[in-house]
């Protein structure tokens, strides 16, 4: 039997990228790059409970700039995708459907993920250093 | 998915995400606190009845959280329905596995095991 060719909706790269398009997407991006942060960080759990060798080599691994560039991008994705989720429930007790406030709190959400980004990281990096 | 089964879906994502909005700001904060903690400093933060707490929460709270939400991503780009059924499975296998040894590990520094 031939499968029967049912219409599908067009791909993203149809698009013309929108904040909102664009917002959406890096939701799920940060949503998958913290799921592997979550894997991470049961590796440095384990190590904290069972091994030695383990631990040091996760806390190696932070310390290294490759760990320190995945810090980063967690440290961002985490406050991305908090923010942006927050945006999220306020959009399903429906507040903010309007297309300007859509992408006024779009922006708000970039703006304080950035900041946030900044304060955590940079101040961790400065805290690490006195330490 | 079933119309109900959808709806669960859409509450359990959401009720994880209000948790997650405290626990993940809580684990944020206490890793910026153990910058640079050797293995007995994480042994005696995790050795304190409300942090283990917090942190079992968080770690059953995310990995619930996250297999829902790959699961959707999952539905949305594979196609293939073998390939899918296959793909929710892993997800669901690979999401349990890993909430549960984080809260073995958590566990065995609560109790000094």
């Amino acid at each position: 039997m031939i499968p029967a060719e049912r219409p599908l909706s067009p791909h993203l790269q149809i698009y013309k990228p929108q904040l909102t398009s664009v917002l959406s997407i890096t939701h799920r991006g940060t949503g998958l790059a913290l799921g592997v942060g979550a894997i991470f960080f049961v590796w440095w759990l384990s190590g904290a409970a069972w091994s030695d060798a383990c631990f040091r080599a996760a806390q190696a691994f932070w310390g290294s700039w490759l760990g320190k560039l995945f810090l980063l991008g967690w440290t961002f994705s985490l406050f991305f995708h908090l923010l942006n989720g927050v945006r999220h429930l306020l959009w399903d007790i429906g507040f903010g459907f309007e297309l300007p406030m859509a992408y006024r709190t779009g922006w708000t959400v970039v703006a304080f993920s950035a900041l946030l980004t900044v304060v955590a990281f940079g101040g961790g990096l400065y805290a690490w250093g006195l330490s | 998915m079933s119309g109900g089964a959808a709806v669960r879906h859409w509450r359990a994502q959401r009720v994880s995400a209000v948790a997650l909005i405290l626990l993940t700001l809580w684990l944020v904060e206490s890793l910026l606190a153990h910058l640079g903690a050797d293995r007995a400093q994480i042994q005696a933060w995790l050795g304190q009845p409300i942090p283990a707490a917090l942190a079992a929460a968080l770690v059953a709270v995310a990995f619930f959280h996250l297999a829902l939400g790959v699961r959707v991503v999952l539905e949305d780009y594979v196609h293939t329905p073998r390939r899918q059924s296959t793909a929710l499975l892993a997800n669901r296998v690979a999401c349990w596995a890993l909430a549960l040894i984080a809260l073995a590990a958590i566990a065995t520094l609560a109790f000094g095991w």
